[in-house]
């Protein structure tokens, strides 16, 4: 492809962000996964049970016992597809942006360069602070469909991500001089 | 500076600060809850009063037990080393927000009646794309409010004041594009007609909903009107019905486009843009270039003949979910010189299309299948099971919407286009109403791409830009162009010095 030549880049040379060794998530963190999921599985045979015990009218037999069938079967698949999508995302930090990808049937990746990212927040769920997990939100300005939140890190790992896009989105913190690359804002 | 105004520590909010997260909990409680409440009170003779009133203390008590421990677990600071400002909060789910303060781009100071009630103010941190509620701290003092607007809006401006000095001496606006009558009103017959037509539908659908009410007599008005059309042959009442709704829709478009934006006047004063527009209310508004993210132009075919477009301009919005109208602006009826010298205005050049990405003819394939080919099936299927219509007649609809939607689809897949160049990113779409959305490539914000397992022997793939403005995507394209794409656009990102506003 010679079709950005004249800006004298080689568009085929450019870092491919495809090829990046991506990082997986704590394996701990399955666990988190796993224990919501048997919480929401739990709740639907309550549910299925309650229905089916008090108000039998409501289906034939027949129809129960397929629903049975049909729910232990669902249930019993969420769990390897649960893995299956855990092994699936993963993240990587390059110099100049953060990858999260994920997805089972729909892989989608997400991109966000550092020099557009809002703001950093850090997030732990009550089985994720007992089991010293935390997650990394990065927030742009493009909306919430855009921001990722990277799950299953390590409490230190964590901060070290979040102090270090904070200081890749605000390098005056080392620096007194002021940056030609930090934004301006320009107001009305 | 005593201990108050120093924000370097954690502190919480002021004390009142309880009752006003008491209100917003038991408002939310009350919103989620409504149902179940409307049913008590129908019922209320015949529940137990003990138990009734014992559940509502008991909830009022919990709901006060939690406000309570959100306003001792929130707490705000500056970080004064990192630059950022920082909001702690949440019981059980602890979250930790910091904004760095540079990329602050608004403080407000709000006062809602819960919070008149016990003298306290809200204080909110825009920061363009961040959810409102995440940075707000909704129980602050005035003073202290006043002072850490200060604080936080004098931290983002430090390095801007050369920029604020230049722009003091200001130019007397100079005119630059008036949009006459005559575009307004080729505009008006030529665009809007789904929108217009909606609005007619339900504007009639009321009207004769309430006239049902009121009285019955309207029955034979009703009567009235279907025997004169009875009498004419068939052929020719159908046509009258279709004209004038036809007309009607046209005349509805043309007074309302008419209204809405009569004088057109674009001005540009020394760094804004300044649009004035409107019949009975004139509407003044401000556009900075730098605040642009997105441009989209409007043209169908009758339009093109008449030699108007519309353009939309999407600025920067603090809240992507429900885009504000003042952020969305609308400059109708430009023929094209004037779209021209708006685009310069505002990009300083032309935009150009340098290369063209084409989508996959499996498009068309998935786009026909959903489209037409599924909604016929699901016809035949209910005509089968219930004989509404002969099947002969059925077979005439049925072509017709074949033709129809054939052509619709066929369009849409022919204009549906990606052109990158340099400096700008086109993304082109539409059956009818052909519209062409303008992206600078750094005013992407994050890039998403997108695969499904069954498209990865294909190799499609697709690509959803986020901008401030909105979302562009392209869909079903070639993925290795688009991954060569996403590499050229991160490659800019990382090198251009040029800022997203």
């Amino acid at each position: 492809m010679t079709k950005f030549i004249n800006e004298n880049i080689e568009i085929n040379e450019l870092p491919n962000f495809e090829e990046v060794q991506l990082n997986p998530l704590q394996s701990k963190y399955f666990n988190v996964i796993a224990i919501n999921l048997s919480l929401f599985n739990f709740l639907i045979l309550i549910l299925f049970f309650v229905f089916s015990y008090f108000k039998e009218d409501l289906f034939s037999n027949r129809v129960w016992m397929i629903m049975g069938i049909a729910i232990s079967i669902l249930i019993s698949f969420s769990y390897p597809l649960a893995k299956l999508s855990f092994n699936n995302k993963g993240f990587a930090f390059r110099t100049h942006d953060a990858i999260y990808k994920e997805g089972l049937i729909s892989e989608t990746t997400t991109i966000i360069p550092f020099n557009r990212v809002q703001h950093v927040a850090l997030h732990q769920g009550f089985i994720s602070r007992k089991l010293g997990l935390a997650s990394i939100e990065l927030f742009t300005a493009g909306g919430s469909s855009s921001d990722i939140e990277i799950p299953g890190l390590q409490l230190e790992q964590a901060q070290k991500i979040k102090n270090l896009v904070s200081q890749k989105i605000n390098p005056t913190l080392d620096t007194n001089e002021t940056d030609p690359t930090a934004p301006v804002i320009l107001r009305i | 500076m005593n201990n108050l105004t120093d924000f370097s520590q954690p502190q919480r909010q002021s004390l009142p600060g309880i009752f006003v997260m008491f209100a917003n909990t038991l408002q939310k409680s009350v919103r989620a809850f409504w149902p179940i409440l409307l049913i008590w009170l129908v019922k209320f003779d015949s529940l137990d009063k003990l138990v009734f009133f014992g559940i509502v203390a008991g909830v009022v008590i919990l709901i006060g037990i939690i406000s309570y421990l959100q306003y001792h677990f929130f707490t705000f600071h500056i970080d004064n080393k990192n630059q950022e400002f920082v909001i702690q909060k949440g019981i059980i789910n602890k979250t930790r927000i910091t904004i760095q303060l540079h990329k602050i781009q608004q403080v407000n100071i709000n006062q809602s009646i819960i919070q008149r009630l016990v003298g306290v103010y809200k204080l909110e941190i825009d920061t363009a794309g961040s959810d409102k509620k995440e940075a707000s701290i909704s129980a602050i003092s005035h003073d202290l409010a006043t002072i850490l607007k200060d604080r936080l809006i004098h931290h983002s401006q430090l390095e801007n004041n050369d920029l604020i000095i230049t722009n003091q001496e200001e130019n007397a606006p100079t005119s630059l594009i008036k949009i006459g009558l005559s575009s307004l009103i080729k505009i008006g017959f030529t665009s809007n007609y789904v929108k217009s037509f909606a609005l007619l539908f339900l504007f009639f659908s009321t009207i004769i909903e309430n006239l049902r009410q009121l009285s019955d007599s309207t029955q034979i008005n009703e009567d009235q009107v279907t025997n004169f059309l009875d009498k004419l042959p068939m052929l020719t009442s159908i046509a009258i019905v279709i004209f004038s709704i036809i007309g009607l829709v046209m005349a509805v478009n043309l007074v309302r486009t008419i209204v809405k934006y009569f004088n057109f006047t674009i001005q540009k004063s020394r760094q804004a843009i300044i649009l004035t527009y409107g019949l009975i209310t004139t509407k003044s508004t401000l556009l900075n270039p730098n605040k642009v993210q997105q441009l989209k132009i409007t043209q169908n075919y009758f339009q093109k003949q008449f030699n108007v477009t519309t353009i939309e301009i999407n600025q920067a919005s603090s809240n992507l979910e429900k885009v504000k109208e003042k952020d969305k602006l609308q400059i109708p009826g430009c023929t094209a010189g004037e779209r021209d010298a708006i685009l310069t205005l505002l990009f300083g050049q032309l935009p150009i299309k340098e290369i063209s990405y084409l989508p996959n003819w499996r498009k068309l394939a998935i786009n026909t299948f959903f489209l037409m080919i599924v909604p016929i099936l699901i016809v035949l299927f209910l005509n089968r099971k219930t004989e509404f219509v002969t099947w002969t007649d059925l077979s005439i609809y049925v072509s017709l919407f074949i033709v129809f939607s054939g052509l619709l689809l066929w369009f849409s897949y022919k204009n549906y286009r990606l052109s990158v160049s340099k400096d700008f990113i086109i993304k082109q779409n539409g059956a009818w109403d052909i519209e062409n959305t303008i992206v600078e490539p750094n005013k992407i914000q994050a890039i998403t791409t997108q695969q499904f397992f069954w498209q990865k022997a294909t190799n499609i793939g697709s690509v959803t830009l986020s901008t401030a403005g909105g979302n562009i995507n392209f869909t079903t394209g070639n993925y290795s162009e688009i991954k060569t794409l996403v590499n050229y656009w991160l490659y800019q990102l990382d090198t251009t010095n040029k800022n997203w506003m």
